[in-house]
């Protein structure tokens, strides 16, 4: 008991008994007459201050009621062991996934709950930090015992339209784990979490998981290309379908805010539908695309795509002959190609240098140039070494391994079902790095920046590769298109995932500009023209404009994460796992106390109200009237005459 | 002769007029024929001048010689009188308690006695009997004596509906004294609860008048289901002491079983003596007491 001195009051038992001894100060009844009561009433204790004591319910009651009421005060508890340590590190994760609705209600609703329960879980004394964790950590409370700040920073907490990562909050947690080795790390998530820390933290991490449905659709990919020519446009759109259910969906294509194109798509479970809609109107500035309807997630729902503008630039080929090639450049609209023979390549330069339309882009395919060209490059299938690297032994049939899922070049290349017959081990430069790697940790992709000028490699043939039958060909062309010539206005990209700042490099004369993104205006600061956009929160167009309101320059900002479209609760072993199991028996039997007086205030209140029922006369008798006049206004429907009371004596 | 709307105008609302309407159907039972002092429409003991013939007795010097039966004279020369049943008013004596015990209950005993009274009278009146009605209590009986007809019925009502409620205890001696100057026979009713150590006397006394007693046993709601708590002083209305109760959970189930053998010994009592008891609460409605009970008890027809 925490308050034993309450139980003191226990001595009004006996007062109470004492009362009911003491010759009791009468109600006074009016009768018409005591002439029948003076023949029943033989009261012989009338006169004594002390009468014998009878049963009474009434005592009995008031008794039982004293005593829980000093049991209550007394605070009684009982111990019990909470899985919890004394220092608990309470993540929840807000990433998009967590914004879907399950059946049960709202999934970061449910979170919250569990993560209540996880604050109402805590030991006596026991300290919690809440960290609300999207694609970063923020520390919402630290290290406090007060359970109601705790709840209250819970009740905090929205679910955001980020892409998840636990990197920050683990590191977070790591560090308060570090300090208290009594820590427990309590992760609140549908545990579909893409990015994991590498590392693991010292301290158990447990997994509250919820969320139960996996019905959603979602745009994975949105972009457009301008055909050679930049009279007409393709819309390359993937709709995907992470669900176990094949689903039916209607996906409406809107240019600069009208309906273009709408059809419906039937999608496998598990699978993804891709098409190309080559209606937009050419003018069109901005292509949005939506998938009617609704589903469990509606952030990935709608994604939007700034078109290119017209503008193109020189490109040279230098190959022996390749189709493939020539044709996937051909189809970049902002490329204007040129093809030469590799022994051609010196006179093409040398011509174009004279007449003052230099190349911006070089392509050499299995040819390499005694000295790089002083603009982007790319090298496919490179016979001999170069400023990208050595060129070593052929490698046969390399297989591809996993690749890193936030690579830009790799945006909407689906290299799984891709084969490669042989390609060239490449030992990268200094300043190049691997795109695509064979599982021996060989490149096949790379990319990097070689004297300045950024360059690409593809180390194997494409006649040795089914590469360039898929549609992934064409999309990695673009992305190191991309990637070797910026696209876009000059100033911001054209796309940009959620949560992912842009840097700035503006004219050094700008001191600031405003940012606009879903209706708010913030101001950038800018030094020496340079400065940084924080991510964006939320799906649609941001724009930047100058001081003067002049617009110069625009960005779509989307989802396209399949980790958080996969709303499915997934397997929370993989972050528990980040965590060292308890050690020792002190994680499995920190104290906790459970104080139960409620239960005995509750059973207070009832008795109150049975010795109210029980002993208030006029409120029984009432009560039994009303009784009795429904049940005869029920039966007879009251029209007829009294019936009079029938008498013992009236015979 | 007042007619029942003029009635409900003038006085307080007693009784309205439909209620009214319905009291002239109904007549007092008369159980015996009882000699009265003027023509009614009840049949008399007397003989008298009607058509209905009722036996011959011998002429004696003085009797009028209009009731000669001529015919016998013819047939035996003897001279015979012819006697004929007269029909005359009876007097009908209604009797209300008004001891302060009477005062008393939730409808109030008294008042109810009192409209009960009212009506029963009312009923004499509307058949040409004799009317007879009185306060009992304070050791003695003030009586309204001798009403006739219906034109009557403002000076009954007024007397029944005066105030009566500071009289004390003293039933037999009032009832003593009723029965005393009491003139004339017929039907008499007792509205009274009976809360008087000498109530016995009281019924003897005025069963003893040779008129046809009804007491009408009037008893609140309150009364006959009492809900006295476990520790209470029950304050008599009459005389103000004070009788102590301590709790006991029986103590009123023990009350309702005294009152029920106390009915049944003066129910007794009364029947020995031709009458008739009815026990009535005040809650009943007044309708329902003289068209249901008073008819199935016989105490109106």
């Amino acid at each position: 008991m925490i308050a034993p001195l309450a139980l003191i009051g226990l001595l009004s038992l006996p007062v109470i008994v004492a009362f009911y001894m003491l010759r009791l100060r009468r109600r006074d009844v009016p009768v018409g007459s005591t002439f029948l009561w003076q023949q029943l009433i033989r009261d012989v204790e009338a006169n004594a201050p002390w009468q014998r004591l009878r049963f009474s319910w009434l005592l009995l009651i008031q008794l039982l009621i004293a005593a829980i009421v000093v049991l209550a005060a007394a605070r009684p508890f009982t111990t019990a062991t909470s899985e919890l340590s004394g220092n608990v590190v309470l993540i929840v994760d807000t990433s998009a996934s967590m914004g879907a609705v399950d059946p049960e209600g709202a999934r970061m609703s449910l979170a919250k709950d569990a993560a209540h329960r996880v604050v109402g879980r805590l030991p006596e004394g026991g300290r919690v930090t809440v960290v609300a964790s999207d694609q970063t950590a923020h520390v919402l409370v630290s290290d406090t015992d007060d359970r109601a700040a705790a709840n209250a920073a819970i009740d905090r907490i929205g679910a955001t339209q980020l892409p998840g990562d636990l990197t920050d909050a683990f590191a977070l947690a790591s560090a308060l784990a570090a300090r208290d080795s009594d820590s427990t790390v309590v992760v609140v998530s549908d545990a579909n979490v893409a990015r994991l820390p590498s590392v693991g933290i010292g301290a158990p991490v447990k997994v509250e998981r919820v969320g139960t449905t996996d019905a959603n659709q979602a745009i994975a990919a949105l972009s457009v290309l301008r055909r050679s020519g930049g009279a007409q446009l393709d819309c390359f759109v993937a709709v995907s379908n992470p669900s176990g259910t094949s689903a039916t969906r209607r996906l409406e294509l809107y240019a600069d805010g009208t309906l273009v194109d709408a059809r419906n798509l039937t999608i496998p479970a598990g699978q993804r539908s891709e098409l190309i809609v080559p209606t937009l109107p050419a003018e069109a500035r901005v292509v949005e695309a939506r998938l009617a309807g609704s589903d469990a997630l509606a952030t990935d729902d709608r994604a939007y795509a700034l078109i290119p503008s017209s503008g193109a630039t020189r490109t040279l080929l230098v190959s022996a002959g390749n189709v493939y090639l020539e044709n996937a450049l051909a189809l970049l609209p902002r490329l204007e190609l040129y093809a030469v023979a590799p022994g051609g390549y010196a006179r093409a330069l040398a011509d174009a240098t004279a007449a003052k339309k230099p190349y911006g882009l070089v392509v050499f395919d299995g040819f390499v140039p005694s000295r790089a060209p002083n603009v982007p490059a790319i090298y496919v299938s490179p016979a001999s070494s170069g400023g990208f690297g050595k060129v070593g032994a052929t490698i046969d049939g390399p297989a591809i391994d996993r690749t890193a899922p936030n690579e830009p070049l790799l945006r909407f290349v689906d290299l799984s079902t891709v084969h490669i017959g042989r390609a060239h081990g490449v030992i990268l430069a200094d300043g190049m790095r691997s795109v695509v790697s064979t599982t021996g940790g060989k490149p096949l992709v790379a990319a990097g920046r070689i004297d300045g000028q950024p360059t690409a490699v593809l180390t194997f043939a494409l006649r040795d590769s089914d590469l360039p039958l898929q549609v992934a060909f064409p999309l990695l062309m673009s992305n190191l298109a991309d990637f070797l010539l910026p696209p876009g206005d000059g100033v911001l990209p054209p796309s940009a995932s959620l949560g992912e700042p842009i840097e700035l490099a503006l004219d050094p004369s700008l001191q600031s500009v405003s940012l606009l993104d879903a209706g708010t205006t913030t101001t950038i600061s800018l030094v020496a023209g340079r400065g940084v956009i924080p991510g964006a929160t939320s799906v649609g167009i941001r724009e930047l404009r100058d001081p003067s309101g002049a617009t110069i320059g625009r960005t779509a900002a989307n989802l396209f994460d399949p980790a958080e479209s996969r709303i499915a609760p997934a397997d929370p072993t993989r972050i528990e796992d980040m965590g060292r199991g308890p050690s020792g028996p002190a994680a499995a039997t920190t104290p906790t106390r459970a104080e139960w007086w409620w239960p005995l205030a509750a059973a207070a209140l009832l008795l109150l109200t049975v010795e109210w029922l029980l002993f208030h006369r006029p409120t029984r008798r009432t009560l039994g009237r009303l009784l009795r006049r429904t049940t005869r206004g029920g039966a007879g429907g009251g029209a007829g005459p009294s019936v009079p009371r029938s008498k013992p004596g009236a015979a | 002769m007042t007619s029942a709307p003029e009635l409900a105008r003038q006085r307080p609302p007693l009784f309205d007029e439909a209620f009214l309407r319905r009291l002239e159907q109904l007549e007092l039972a008369s159980r015996r024929l009882t000699a009265g002092r003027m023509k009614g429409e009840r049949r008399s003991i007397r003989r008298g001048q009607s058509v209905e013939f009722a036996d011959y007795r011998n002429y004696t010097t003085g009797d009028d010689l209009r009731q000669l039966d001529w015919n016998v004279y013819a047939r035996l020369e003897k001279l015979f009188i012819k006697l004929f049943v007269e029909e005359e008013d009876v007097t009908v004596h209604v009797l209300v308690d008004a001891s302060r015990s009477m005062d008393f209950g939730d409808p109030n005993k008294l008042d109810f006695a009192r409209r009960a009274a009212a009506a029963l009278a009312y009923l004499g009146l509307a058949h040409l009997d004799r009317v007879s009605v009185a306060f009992l209590g304070d050791g003695r009986a003030s009586s309204l004596r001798a009403l006739r007809g219906k034109g009557r019925t403002l000076e009954l009502f007024d007397f029944l509906s005066a105030d009566r409620r500071e009289r004390a205890t003293g039933l037999a001696a009032a009832a003593r004294d009723y029965a005393a100057r009491l003139r004339g026979r017929g039907p008499l009713l007792l509205l009274s609860d009976l809360m008087d150590p000498g109530y016995l006397d009281a019924l003897r006394d005025l069963a003893g008048t040779r008129c046809q007693l009804s007491v009408l046993h009037v008893l609140a709601p309150e009364e006959l289901d009492p809900e006295v708590p476990p520790d209470a002083r029950l304050i008599d209305n009459e005389s103000g002491q004070g009788v102590e109760v301590t709790g006991d959970a029986d103590l009123n189930d023990r009350y309702r079983a005294r009152l029920g053998e106390w009915q049944a010994e003066i129910g007794a009592f009364v029947s020995r003596r031709g009458g008739a008891y009815v026990a009535i609460p005040s809650d009943l409605e007044l309708s329902d007491l003289l068209f249901d009970v008073l008819r199935r008890r016989r105490v109106v027809t």
